[in-house]
């Protein structure tokens, strides 16, 4: 064996190496599924859900008239928060404490202290993107959720998570491979940590539906989502 | 063998290396893309939510007449705008012009700052400087105040009298209201003769049509009310009226029209004399060269046809004379309350100042007596033939004060620029009908703000003369309101509550005070006869009726819509007759010198069987002439650019300017006369290809375009099959008969479906199993259809659609490069288009009428389309509802679809044209704030097509659904359908017989065009029909 012999091996391999990497692209291996990033504001979403009871719809006001979900303006934070400050008293959520995450969303606000609301300086918060599917991809909102699909089936259980990830691959084949066998609103209802049973859940199914496990499909050409 | 697999195999070692190395980029890829941030509300708008359009009435301003519209907002940008159907004058419709008032909204040319001259030398300063500086010069050339000419743009409504208020207040005279398109001649005949500037004219209840050089599908008057009319009496088929048209040049008006009498331009008084019965027709024959036979049947037509509707927009110097005896032949037929209803007027253009009022006021400042001149929306120094050497005079007034918002040819003379906001960002009004007034209101905050901290963000020119006024202690008691809204609201009946109440619909009754504005001439300006100018030719100049008196000509969208008439884009061309050029060895697109006294221009030739032999036709509009640089800093590139004054970079050094051929003069109205002097015409050496998208002029027997005459309507149709592949009780609507091709996603092939084991999908398009319950379908009433275009520009509004003739963008890639390249090359990018095939008259002889038929020529959306079974990616498929879809994330770009399509449809991304890092980038900052953030922005080596606008189907159903109901019949429609001013175009669902669309398939016109080939497409088109002289006079070939 010549050691030129032996590098003519070396561009078959860069070949089946870029061949890896193709493939790698479309197999799914190159989703951000999971990715986690640090937000401006580490904002928890389980105190909000979970502890208030809060609708996701409340901050996400879009979701169900539009093809996107709709971010909170900072005067929606500043709703509530112009009264609660950075300075939380004990109470069922937690002790004592001096809030820094408060402070940070104040700082952004320009509000001086409590009550006294944004102030003229305010700028926004640039919460960092975690889902987001390409531009050729046209995903509407409002189709899923007045169809009574949970947030929580493609977002996961966002209400127990302390820092946002990306529950889903969001790859075509997750896409199809719900609209092809269909969506189980017993399911999400589950996964929204709603029991099938429980009444006045955001979207009620007919109970039937729910206990049937029926699981309702959806169209699935190329058109539906791209154009 | 496996000693030779040893010796050459790779070593463990260096095979782990190398899958270390892949591992590597396997995880480089794995690391997503930065998917950026979510900048959020500071506090959320009002009754706006994210994603979701928000629609504001307001008025279009392109033109005087002064339609309404809707404009379209997503997150707080407008994206496309729509005719207001709540509006009495456009009912809807929009033209061309009017869909492409964004693109000097957001024109890359807009300048972002006040700008002064100081020694030749612009330099960009902040707003409140420019005021400063406005009411210093003011103050110093008070004394001269006396001699102030302001000169605007003609708009009607409180405007005009606020300037006039504010002029007076300041020593000035009242301003001169230009319209430089505007016929004066018609309008001084129609107060004559009706006691109004501008009747409505019904098209409709007349029995028949003649135009003398009227061009009412062209831009003359009031565009798109009269196309309305003019479709809708076309479509009472056998019941319509015959239309002749008798000019020079046969304009998109004259190709509309049943007959075309070809008269040497200034004959058409004799002629309009012996239909007047004021002359003989023997002698009418003689003047015009037109055969006295055909004279005589069009007096004896004329007389029987009451009330007919006879219209002048000769531009000669007996224009007027021309004007009134037309007048007169319809008060005779009875047309007066019929056809012309002086009771109905259009006010859009009383207070209209004339042509010979603006070249008196040329006169002043060049004998030096005016001081200040101001200029507003409008272009003298451009539009102004180079006789009248407006800069010479101009360029004598101390202080010039310029409002435009671009740059332009008189804006680069002038010592100071304050950029007028543009009309979508501005409040004001129009009074387009007598007692209605339509609102203007900003539908979006200004793309270039003020950035100060003392003045407002948003500054139009009636904003900052309020803050001059302001400044003066004579004038400040008087403007108390803070800006020129104020002014609206203090002078609106009913103040800010009637108004608000007042502005969704756009339109408010109320009647503003007419403007007063002098008498007309009682003699002609001193002006050389056209007989007795030099030239073989008569030379014969119009208004491009897409880039008007030049106002458009930086609009990529106007530059690139083929003229529709010739199909040429982003160039000038000099039309001469077919026979004449053989004569003169002249080929299309040879390179001809027209010479006049006042001057020579050089262009390509384009042989048109619809020019007098004796004449020879040049469009105006193009040849606006660049000038010096001057470095400008680009907020939206966070880059210092270099603007280029003169004119913008769209229209730079393209094309020649026809008025530099014209002498000065004006008729007996005041007006301009275009058709002013003979040329003489010489053949170059040079030679070049005419950027046009006509493949043929001819049909050649393909049956593309049909039509069928008037009395042929009622008899029975030649016998059809009716056994057509498909289910019997899933047979269409005879103009519909062909199913969807079944289920492409393989439900039938699936295996759990029923129909386990029969894989016929796509491929079998007799088989309807499978198909959704709607089938998108369009039909195009060819007997409307005018060919004026505007759904080609409403669809690149909507579609995203990339001007692709543009000069690339400050960048030259081959040597060669030049306006249209790509044009030349075939490459054009407009997914609707404009067919145009003449008839008759084959051999091209002079004399002999031919016909025109215009199709709009989209994606068909075959049920068997010839396009899908060859994609090798299966990037274009059918969609069970019947659409024909290009899939542009598929798509690797063979263009065997293209290849493969029969009607030419699709359409390649050659370059990058939607990627912002490539020199063709054709939405240059801010252009691209009006790309529809529901279209992808297709990439390079993509194919792409009419989607039948599926993101609008997409919107429906999900706002349907949301409201948890079915689609409603014709609840919503698609952008060219949207747009049209003929309404010739009609979407929906053709499966469903609620549907409008399905009813009109049924219609005895219907046809599909290359039924033959078997693609049972979902486009049907409704014949033309044709109204033949009666009688064996009739000239038709």
């Amino acid at each position: 064996m010549t050691k030129r012999r032996k590098w003519t091996a070396i561009p078959g391999l860069i070949a089946l190496a870029v061949g890896a990497v193709m493939l790698s692209a479309y197999s799914g291996a190159s989703s951000s599924q999971h990715s986690s990033p640090v937000q401006p504001i580490a904002f928890p979403h389980p105190v909000h859900v979970q502890k208030l009871g809060m609708n996701c719809l409340y901050c996400h006001n879009a979701a169900n008239k539009s093809m996107d979900p709709g971010l909170p303006a900072v005067s929606t934070c500043m709703g509530c928060h112009t009264m609660i400050g950075p300075d939380r008293p004990a109470t069922d959520l937690g002790p004592k404490r001096k809030s820094a995450e408060l402070e940070k969303l104040y700082k952004y606000a320009n509000s001086a202290s409590v009550g006294a609301g944004m102030g003229p300086n305010a700028k926004p918060i640039p919460w960092v993107r975690i889902h987001k599917v390409p531009e050729y991809v046209h995903f509407p909102h409002t189709r899923h959720v007045t169809a009574g699909v949970t947030c929580q089936t493609c977002h996961g259980q966002i209400q127990k998570m302390d820092r946002v990830y990306q529950f889903a691959s969001l790859n075509m084949g997750w896409c199809v491979s719900c609209h092809v066998n269909g969506y189980s609103a017993k399911e999400g209802l589950e996964a929204a940590g709603y029991s099938p049973e429980q009444q006045g859940t955001p979207a009620t199914p007919a109970a039937a539906t729910v206990a049937s496990g029926e699981r309702k499909k959806a169209r699935y050409d190329c058109a539906n989502c791209h154009y | 063998m496996s000693q030779d697999t040893k010796q050459t195999g790779v070593k463990r070692r260096d095979f782990l290396k190398v899958l270390g190395a892949s591992s590597v980029a396997i995880a480089t890829t794995a690391c997503s893309e930065d998917a950026g941030h979510l900048i959020p509300y500071l506090v959320s708008p009002d009754q706006t939510v994210p994603g979701v359009s928000t629609y504001y009435s307001t008025t279009c301003r392109e033109c005087s007449a002064a339609c309404g519209i809707v404009a379209e907002t997503r997150d707080g940008r407008a994206i496309k705008l729509e005719g207001n159907p709540e509006h009495p004058l456009n009912r809807g419709a929009l033209c061309a012009r009017g869909q492409s008032a964004l693109q000097g909204l957001y024109n890359p040319d807009r300048l972002r700052s006040p700008m002064s001259k100081k020694g030749g030398v612009w330099t960009a300063i902040t707003w409140d400087a420019a005021i400063a500086q406005l009411s210093a010069g003011l103050a110093a050339n008070r004394p001269a105040a006396g001699g102030a000419v302001f000169i605007n743009q003609h708009e009607s409504g409180s405007f005009p009298h606020f300037l006039d208020a504010w002029l007076s207040g300041m020593g000035m005279p009242a301003h001169l209201s230009v319209d430089f398109e505007a016929d004066s001649a018609a309008i001084e005949a129609n107060r004559r003769s009706y006691g109004v500037s501008w009747p409505s004219l019904s098209f409709k209840d007349a029995k028949l049509i003649i135009s003398f050089g009227a061009d009412f599908l062209d831009g003359w008057g009031a565009n798109v009310p009269q196309q309305l009319d003019f479709a809708d009496a076309r479509a009472k088929l056998d019941g319509a009226p015959r239309f002749v048209y008798i000019g020079p040049r046969r304009s998109l008006t004259g190709l509309n029209a049943d007959e075309w009498i070809a008269c040497k331009p200034g004959s058409e008084l004799s002629i309009a004399n012996a239909l007047a019965g004021k002359g003989s027709v023997q002698q009418a024959g003689t003047d015009s060269g037109v055969d006295a036979a055909i004279l005589q049947r069009l007096v004896t037509e004329l007389g029987a046809a009451k009330p007919a509707l006879v219209l002048s927009g000769v531009n000669g110097e007996n224009a007027l004379d021309v004007a009134l005896a037309v007048a007169a032949i319809n008060q005779a037929s009875g047309a007066v309350g019929v056809t012309i209803k002086p009771a109905q007027p259009i006010t859009a253009f009383d207070g209209m100042a004339r042509t010979d009022q603006l070249l008196a006021a040329v006169e002043r400042m060049r004998a030096g007596q005016v001081g200040i001149a101001f200029v507003r929306g409008t272009n003298p120094a451009y539009y102004l033939p180079g006789a009248a050497k407006f800069a010479e005079a101009f360029a004598k007034v101390p202080f010039k004060v310029s409002f435009s918002s671009q740059p332009d040819e008189t804006t680069e003379m002038c010592d100071l620029v304050l950029p007028d906001l543009h009309s979508l960002e501005s409040w004001g009004d129009a009074e387009p009908l007598r007692g209605t007034i339509s609102l203007q209101q900003p539908v979006m905050d200004p793309v270039y703000p003020t950035n100060s901290t003392t003045l407002p963000a948003a500054l139009g020119t009636a904003d900052v003369l309020i803050q001059v006024a302001k400044k003066d202690a004579a004038l400040a008691a008087k403007y108390t309101a803070a800006d020129y809204r104020g002014w609206l609201i203090a002078g609106f009946s009913g103040g800010a509550q009637a108004l608000a109440a007042a502005l969704p619909k756009g339109i408010a009754t109320g009647t503003l005070a007419p403007r007063v504005v002098a008498a007309a001439p009682t003699a002609p300006a001193k002006t050389t006869s056209i007989a007795t100018t030099q030239g073989d030719f008569f030379l014969v100049t119009y208004a491009s009726s897409l880039l008007g008196d030049g106002r458009g000509a930086n609009k990529p969208w106007l530059q690139e819509l083929p003229d529709p008439v010739t199909k040429i884009c982003w160039s000038s061309w000099v039309e001469i007759h077919p026979e004449t050029a053989q004569r003169l060895g002249v080929d299309r697109g040879d390179i001809l010198e027209v010479k006049t006294a006042n001057g020579t221009v050089r262009a390509p030739a384009f042989p048109y069987l619809g020019i007098h032999k004796d004449a020879i036709a040049i469009p105006f509009g193009q040849g606006h002439k660049a000038s010096s640089k001057m470095a400008v800093f680009d907020p939206m590139h966070h880059d210092v650019n270099a603007v280029q004054w003169g004119y913008g970079r769209y229209a730079r050094d393209l094309g020649i300017n026809a008025l530099d051929l014209v002498p000065v003069g004006t008729h007996a109205a005041g007006g301009f006369i275009w058709t002013a002097t003979k040329a003489s015409v010489t053949k170059t050496a040079d030679h070049r290809v005419l950027p046009s998208t006509e493949g043929s002029a001819r049909q050649h027997g393909r049956g593309i375009a049909q039509a069928v005459d008037a009395a042929d309507l009622n008899k029975p149709a030649a016998g059809e099959s009716e056994s057509l592949p498909g289910d019997a009780s899933h047979a269409f609507l005879p103009g519909l008969r062909a199913p969807v091709a079944a289920d492409a996603q393989g439900e039938l092939g699936s295996p759990t479906s029923a129909d386990q084991g029969i894989k016929k999908g796509m491929y079998a398009p007799d088989d309807v199993r499978g198909m959704s319950k709607r089938r998108w379908a369009m039909t195009v009433d060819l007997a409307r259809c005018t060919g004026c275009s505007a759904c080609v520009t409403a669809c690149n509004a909507e579609n995203n659609i990339p001007t692709v003739g543009a000069f690339w963008q400050n960048a030259t890639i081959f040597a060669d490069a030049r306006p249209g390249f790509n044009i030349e090359r075939g490459r054009e990018m407009n997914w609707i288009r404009l067919e145009r095939y003449f008839e008759g008259n084959p051999d091209g002889k002079f004399g002999e009428d031919f016909e025109t038929r215009f199709v709009p020529m989209m994606c068909q959306h075959c049920g068997n389309a010839p396009c899908e079974p060859v994609c090798p990616v299966y990037a274009t498929y059918h969609a069970p509802d019947g659409l024909n879809v290009q899939v542009y994330n598929r798509c690797v770009g063979t263009r065997y679809c293209s290849n493969n399509c029969p009607y030419k449809v699709r359409y390649f991304n050659w370059f990058g044209y939607g990627e912002t890092d490539r020199k063709q980038y054709a939405f240059p900052a801010p252009l691209h704030m009006q790309l529809n953030p529901d279209v992808t922005v297709r990439g390079k080596g993509v194919m792409e097509k009419c989607s039948f606008c599926v993101q609008r189907i997409r919107e429906a159903e999900n706002r349907a659904a949301a409201e948890h109901r079915e689609l409603q019949p014709d609840e919503f429609t698609v952008a060219c359908a949207q747009g049209c001013p003929s309404r010739a175009i009609t979407f929906g669902d053709a499966a469903d017989a609620n549907w409008t669309v399905a009813q009109l398939a049924s219609d005895k016109r219907a046809y599909h065009v290359f039924e033959e080939l078997n693609t049972y497409t979902a486009v049907v088109y409704l014949k033309k029909v044709n109204h033949p002289a009666g009688g064996a006079a009739a000239p038709r070939a």
